[in-house]
């Protein structure tokens, strides 16, 4: 699940227009990044796809399964890709349901290339972004996860601001002990303050996005 | 008729008095030949008798007798100048009346026969005349019934042309949102390419193939983007239906383009299968893409309730060996009611909240101007398949 050090970033675009796919690809391949193109979303969900910094170009409006229906299977699937919907006219109810499901953001056919590249640019900004908060996240996780049920209970007390004579107190143990657990999980979390170490609890209890 | 009828030469008086001349010349002639010849010639009188018969008529005839016997008996029996009689003329004078009275009868016997020849002729000749008068009369009355016929046969057709263009307008009319985006659609291809080519040749290092692959790409949504508007206007201008040489296959092809940002709208797939090598028809393409366009809106409307199956429209055309082509539109809809299923083709009859109710009808109608037949069948609950047979053929049926 890790990003290949430097892994370059690529762009999706899911047209049923082959022209429109033809040239989004080829305006999106002038400013230097990667395309990928999809006559459909079941193409895109079949298609393997590597771990990069990445962004959807996907039409709301598709024969079979249509740009919503695969919004909402990504994000049925955990599968977080900031999504760049293109909508024709009249499409405020689809605009409305897709932008409640979070998408990045709603450009109007036929888009302007620049800004299109512009919104590309954007989302693979704030998904390089988000890519690193996960792995952030995820170091944290496996950081956090090393420690013995004693240390996590130990942590627990301190980040809930507690001192070291009122833990020993509420665990039955000596000060001593309490102090090593503490080093253990300064240690083990690579904490370099009590503050740092609290921003690292926090952010994981609070639920992904 | 009547008055027309040939009567005696002269009228009323002048045929008494033609019979009174006659005799008087036969007399006159008789005392003039008796003065060198010494023997009468009672003959003139026997011809003032026939003379008058004949062309004054039996009365003046009677006349002319009894006046030749009065001037013979006056004039020419001794004793001359009396109206006496000596017993031994007395055969020759009643001879002599006789052959008067025989000859006259003789002589208008004869001229009524030849009356009533002729009186039957000419009445032949009315009724001759009277049959072909009313013949005569009959035929114009046919010829301007005809006429009348043939331009009410001419209103009705613009009628059903007008009829059919309202009617197609209609469902365009239901068609906007699709049409947009079938414009749409190729102008966005447009104007992406377009933008590409400027950013390849804005490049530091610009890349002149991209560049040229981009224009081109943007050449081709252009020409879409016309030719869909061609279509539609084609589909609603105001145009005499004018039959030609069609391919029932690219005919299909053009209308299901047409209708397939509605299609994909309301979820539907469209399933086209042609039969190679179809015969050509000879149609108005026009109206055909009509009778398509109607079928396959029916057939998406008809599967718009339908959640638990994937909803298809199922289209095949295929030659049939009688010289027939035939399309079908298969939709797997919610089907079509046996109540329902015979009024289908009635005008303004629906089922739907926007339609008039024409589409079929008109699609019928078309059909059968075109010498094939429309009709529907019901797959039960499973949806149902509308067909419709054309003549194969590329030119005017004979």
């Amino acid at each position: 699940m890790k990003d290949k050090p430097g892994a370059e970033p690529v762009v999706f675009v899911i047209d049923d227009d082959r022209m429109i796919r033809e040239g989004m690809q080829s305006l999106i391949r002038s400013v230097g990044l990667r395309v990928e193109t999809f006559a459909s979303a079941q193409d895109f969900l079949m298609a393997k796809r590597q771990e990069a910094p990445a962004c959807l170009v996907l039409d709301v409006r598709m024969p079979g399964l249509s740009g919503l229906d695969l919004q909402l299977k990504l994000s049925a699937a955990n599968i977080q890709i900031p999504i760049i919907f293109i909508t024709g006219h009249g499409d405020i109810p689809m605009t409305v349901r897709a932008m409640k499901e979070g998408a990045y953001e709603f450009l109007t056919k036929p888009v302007r290339g620049q800004d299109l590249l512009d919104a590309i640019q954007k989302a693979i900004a704030s998904d390089r972004e988000l890519r690193q908060d996960r792995q952030e996240l995820r170091e944290i996780r496996a950081r956090f996860d090393a420690l013995t049920p004693r240390e996590k209970e130990v942590l627990e007390l301190v980040v809930a601001g507690l001192l070291n004579k009122q833990i020993a107190d509420q665990l039955a143990m000596s000060e001593l002990t309490v102090k090593t657990h503490r080093a253990h999980v300064m240690d083990k979390t690579q904490a370099q303050s009590l503050a740092h170490l609290v921003r690292m609890s926090e952010k994981l209890k609070t639920p992904r996005k | 008729m009547e008055a027309t009828r040939a009567k005696p030469f002269f009228a009323e008086p002048l045929r008494y008095g033609s019979a009174v001349a006659f005799v008087s010349i036969a007399l006159w002639l008789s005392l003039i030949l008796q003065v060198p010849f010494g023997n009468p010639f009672w003959f003139f009188f026997a011809i003032a008798v026939i003379v008058s018969t004949w062309f004054a008529g039996r009365g003046p005839g009677w006349l002319a007798v009894a006046l030749s016997s009065l001037a013979v008996l006056y004039f020419f029996i001794p004793p001359l100048h009396s109206w006496s009689i000596k017993l031994p003329d007395t055969p020759f004078f009643a001879t002599f009346v006789l052959c008067q009275v025989v000859a006259n009868w003789l002589i208008s016997w004869r001229r009524q026969a030849e009356d009533s020849l002729r009186d039957a002729r000419d009445e032949l000749e009315a009724r001759v005349a009277e049959r072909t008068e009313e013949l005569k009369n009959a035929n114009d009355a046919l010829v301007r019934q005809m006429a009348e016929q043939k331009r009410m046969e001419e209103d009705l057709q613009v009628t059903r042309t007008e009829l059919a263009r309202v009617v197609r307008i209609t469902t365009i009319g239901e068609l906007t949102a699709s049409i947009a985006h079938e414009v749409n659609q190729p102008l966005a291809a447009v104007v992406a390419n377009a933008d590409a080519c400027v950013a390849w040749l804005s490049r530091e290092d610009p890349n002149l193939a991209e560049a040229r692959a981009a224009a081109d790409r943007a050449t081709q949504g252009a020409t879409r983007a016309s030719e869909v508007i061609v279509r539609i206007r084609s589909l609603i201008s105001k145009v005499t239906p004018e039959k030609s040489r069609v391919q029932i296959n690219e005919i299909i092809q053009q209308t299901v383009a047409l209708a397939e940002g509605q299609a994909s709208r309301n979820n539907v797939a469209f399933e086209f299968e042609p039969e190679p090598d179809l015969p050509p028809v000879f149609a108005d393409s026009i109206q055909l893409q009509q009778v398509i366009l109607n079928l396959v809106m029916n057939g998406i409307e008809a599967m718009s309730s339908v959640t638990e199956r994937p909803r298809r429209l199922l289209i095949r055309s295929q030659a049939l060996s009688a010289g027939q082509v035939e399309v079908s539109v298969r939709d797997l809809g919610i089907g079509v009611r046996p109540e329902t299923m015979s009024r289908l083709f009635e005008p303004f009859f629906t089922t739907r909240s926007k339609g008039i109710g024409m589409g079929l009808p008109i699609s019928r109608s078309i059909i059968e101007a075109h010498g094939g037949k429309l009709w529907a069948e019901s797959d039960g609950a499973h949806g149902s398949t509308f067909r419709f047979t054309l003549p194969a053929g590329d030119g005017p049926a004979a």
